[in-house]
């Protein structure tokens, strides 16, 4: 007994002198490297204290408050041209916040961590938000970002370390959405947020970071706290679905005001004595000089914030280039069996199956073969059917190429071929010799009228409002848009894997390519867009569900289709008010019409700048279309 | 017995091994002759650097931080607010503590650092930290140690020390985590305003405000000050706030001014 209690002290002494030991040396201090070991744990139920911009984030901002926000002129703009009407509009009704408001939102939080079960290492820790239930995850496995061209979120993709005291995390693919609510100002899809989370005892302090080259002419920062909470708070669930607020509303009416036409736009500066100029000037608002500055200001200054500045040319696209351009084509799966093909122009869609592939546009043809070996990396079975959503070229340049991989010795051969031959016709194919390619016919009579080879042209042509085709075990559906882009234009459905292909009908780009002189229209454009959302099912909160491949850019779903029918309506409604007006084309590209979506869409050289598609618009309203 | 026996002598070899390994590790303590040397001063010691010249960001109750409200404007101070809070804001009146001399009122330790301004972090001595703002050319002084000095002015007495991650053990030889925060307790203010438009708070207010400086991909460096005010006078409950501060190197920009009581 002695003897053990001898042991015990012994014992007790020497890890009392270990932890002594160990517990004397010097703090850590900058510099050292960076561990994955939690520094700062986030689990729990934690509340916001709200003590700075009740208003802002209950209620909402008044109109015109832009103060502390560094605005640039597209991102004002855009600012002063929302209406709050807006979200009457049913597919805006259940928008989630992006992060960057969700962390400012009403509501509590809940953090817990994700563990791996075998090793225990952390894998992700996950927020979920009590309004919009927006789930955050944050990924603390090392995993990269996804590619440029993958699909945008509200809460968008975050990875996050531990530095020092706090976790850093970064937040990518974002969708578009407000940074402050109710008053129009805008966050982009191309912003990207750093956050900084550090926790005080039971105060946890939230620091966002966004920069958006779209909207923002410096970082925007703000810090948001919170108070943990010692007991679950409940009411987890933020049921939305949306419905008609508005009966016999058109569908191509946007809530938006005109430039300079915001009639309530006085309101905030002359409730609170301060000059209108105040809450307009972007970054300088946020800074000490701001005082100095309103010193030179005039109320001549606030109305010319109200507008586009003039004289100006148009701004152009500061958004990520879409384009891997390194030579390659790069697979990325979408649903099922549906993938999207990117790095040969436009967008290209491959469904696999039993029944061999079904190809939607084919890109510019310049990387032929490697899409072709990208489609073979799929299915070992060939090319069955090809479908163009247009006929311009960088949805049909690799026809020809895909079309003749579609060769199928083993197929016995089409009754049909010995009745009509390829090449006598044009009417139908040997499935055995080549892709079968189908299209509106109106592909066919503008591709055949530009004198494309044959073997580019498709055979497989439909005249009326939809087509339809049982492949791989899913229903496909053609909807003919008989004046959009083109007067060919199809959008093509899979329904069971639910992807909507739009060629260039949409794209997440550019302005859309209105081709007057080959049937196109800003009214049938809208038409179209509007189509589009028709047929879209969101999956929870306004997001998700349905995808939407566009002719150009990253995966998308409603929410991107929706802002751009939104932004071709706008548009129009400015130029159509200046044409009622009596203005003529030259004063419409003066007023700089687009001006709030420039930084997003806009080119000035290129196939199709914003002058081209400002013209297209003016001239389509022009001729009555 | 025999169990016995060898269990001991597993418990032996612990022991000894404990012991040697803690005799075998040098602390900075044990280091060098003589007795064991006074430990590294608090700068020595900081875990962050804050020091040099920082502006203000002033993206959160924009309007009411950047003017002057109209008397009864308390923007969201309004949550906090008890009711001799708002009988004293319902008596503001600027001209009146011009007149008194008393135009630093909402310069304070509690009501500076919301205000537009830069601020200066720099060593004043190795157990000194000096805050200076160019807005009412006010300085706070953090003191490391124990509490000296009697308060009772704008500033208050502000007691400093470093604020190391919670992880268990962490920063003590257990792993990479390394980091911390300034924390600075200020008590024994002189009644001051927490917003320019009278918004009170008094001599028995405890301010407990964390530093954390941050460095942004791309260059920025951020200093962000959360604070806690308690005030059982004024506030029905603690006010929570952070304010954020970005790191400047153009010292041009620094431009003292008086305060001012509107």
């Amino acid at each position: 007994m002695r003897s053990a209690r001898v042991v015990r002290g012994l014992l007790g002494a020497a890890l009392a002198a270990l932890g002594t030991t160990l517990a004397g040396q010097a703090p850590v201090i900058p510099g050292a490297p960076t561990g994955q070991a939690p520094a700062v744990d986030l689990s729990g139920y934690w509340t916001p204290a709200l003590h700075e911009d009740l208003m802002e984030r209950g209620p909402g901002a008044e109109i015109a408050d832009y103060g502390g926000f560094p605005l640039n002129e597209a991102g004002r703009l855009w600012a002063l041209s929302y209406d709050p009407s807006r979200v009457t509009l049913r597919h805006h009704q259940c928008e989630a916040y992006v992060t960057p408001y969700q962390m400012r939102a009403l509501g509590n939080f809940r953090i817990w961590e994700e563990r791996d079960e075998h090793t225990q290492r952390l894998v992700a820790i996950h927020l979920w938000a009590q309004t919009t239930e927006g789930h955050r995850v944050i990924w603390m496995d090392g995993r990269p970002h996804p590619p440029a061209w993958a699909p945008h979120t509200f809460r968008g993709f975050s990875t996050g370390r531990f530095v020092g005291n706090a976790l850093v995390v970064s937040t990518t693919h974002m969708k578009n959405g407000a940074l402050r609510r109710g008053n129009g100002a805008p966050e982009s899809d191309q912003a990207t947020l750093t956050e900084f989370f550090t926790r005080h005892g039971d105060h946890l302090t939230n620091v966002t970071v966004v920069s958006d080259p779209v909207y923002l002419s410096e970082p925007m920062v703000r810090s948001s706290d919170f108070a943990r909470q010692p007991v679950d708070p409940g009411a987890w669930l933020y049921a939305c679905d949306d419905g008609e607020q508005i009966l016999d509303r058109p569908d191509d009416a946007v809530p938006h005001y005109l430039f300079g036409k915001q009639p309530f736009v006085n309101e905030f500066s002359t409730r609170y004595k301060i000059p209108l100029a105040a809450g307009l000037l972007g970054a300088v608002t946020m800074y000490p000089e701001l005082e100095a500055r309103l010193g030179t200001s005039s109320d001549a200054e606030g109305r010319a914030l109200l507008s586009p500045a003039a004289g100006r040319a148009p701004e152009t696209s500061k958004a990520t280039d879409r384009e891997p351009r390194d030579g390659e084509v790069h697979v990325f799966p979408i649903r099922d069996n549906v993938y999207m093909l990117v790095g040969d122009g436009a967008n290209i869609v491959v469904q696999t199956g039993d029944q061999g592939a079904f190809v939607v546009d084919t890109g510019e043809g310049k990387l032929a073969d490697k899409v072709i070996a990208a489609i073979r990396s799929l299915t070992p079975s060939p090319i069955q059917f090809i479908a163009n959503t247009s006929f311009r070229s960088e949805h049909t340049g690799g026809n020809a190429r895909l079309g003749d991989a579609g060769q199928d010795p083993s197929l016995l051969g089409s009754f049909f071929v010995t009745a009509a031959p390829r090449g006598v016709t044009g009417s139908f194919s040997d499935p055995g010799a080549h892709a079968t390619m189908m299209a509106h016919v109106n592909v066919q009579v503008r591709m055949q009228a530009a004198k494309a080879p044959t073997a580019a042209v498709p055979a497989d042509t439909y005249l009326e409002d939809r087509r339809r085709k049982f492949h791989n075990g899913d229903a496909i559906e053609f909807f003919y848009q008989k004046d959009a882009v083109t007067d060919g234009d199809s959008l093509i459905h899979f329904r069971r894997a639910d992807v909507i292909v739009a060629g260039d009908i949409f794209t997440t780009t550019q302005y859309p390519v209105i081709d007057l002189k080959n049937g196109g229209s800003v009214q049938g454009e809208i038409h179209a867009l509007n189509e589009i959302l028709k047929m879209t099912v969101y999956r929870h909160q306004g997001e998700g569900g349905t995808y939407v491949v566009p002719g150009h850019g990253y995966l998308a779903d409603e929410h991107e289709v929706l802002e751009y029918r939104d932004m071709v309506v706008i548009v129009r409604d400015r130029v159509k008010a200046m044409i009622d007006a009596g203005a003529t084309l030259a004063q419409v590209k003066a007023a700089r019409v687009t001006a709030d979506y420039d930084t997003q869409y806009g080119a000035n050289s290129g196939p199709w700048t914003t002058e081209m598609f400002v013209t297209a618009v003016y001239d389509s309203l022009k001729s009555g279309r | 017995m025999r169990r016995t026996s060898f269990a001991n002598r597993g418990a032996w070899v612990v022991c000894v091994s404990a012991l040697m390994t803690a005799l075998a590790v040098p602390t900075d303590a044990q280091r060098g002759r003589g007795g064991p040397p006074a430990p590294p001063s608090p700068r020595a010691a900081a875990p962050v650097d804050l020091t040099g010249q920082w502006v203000s960001l002033i993206t959160e109750e924009w309007r009411q931080r950047q003017f002057t409200g109209a008397k009864g404007d308390f923007g969201s101070l309004n949550v906090v607010l008890l009711p001799p809070a708002r009988k004293v804001a319902a008596s503001w009146d600027p001209a009146r503590d011009a007149a008194a001399g008393e135009q630093c009122k909402a310069y304070g330790a509690a009501g500076v650092m919301r205000l537009p301004t830069r601020v200066r972090v720099s060593w004043q001595d190795d157990t000194s930290l000096k805050l200076e703002t160019d807005a009412g050319t006010q300085t706070r002084l953090f003191k490391f140690g124990p509490p000296q000095g009697d308060g009772g002015d704008w500033q208050g007495l502000s007691t400093a020390s470093w604020d190391y991650p919670q992880a268990a053990l962490a920063g003590r030889g257990f792993g990479a985590a390394p980091g911390g925060s300034l924390k600075v307790v200020t008590t024994k203010m002189k009644p001051g305003y927490l917003s320019r438009n009278g918004v009170p708070y008094s001599g028995n207010a405890v301010m407990t405000e964390f530093f954390d400086r941050f460095d942004v991909p791309g260059g920025d460096s951020l200093l962000v000050v959360t604070s806690e005010i308690v005030d059982p006078e004024y506030l029905a409950t603690p006010y929570w706030t952070s304010q954020q501060f970005k790191r400047e190197t153009d010292a041009a920009r620094w431009r003292p001014t008086p305060c001012g009581a509107r």
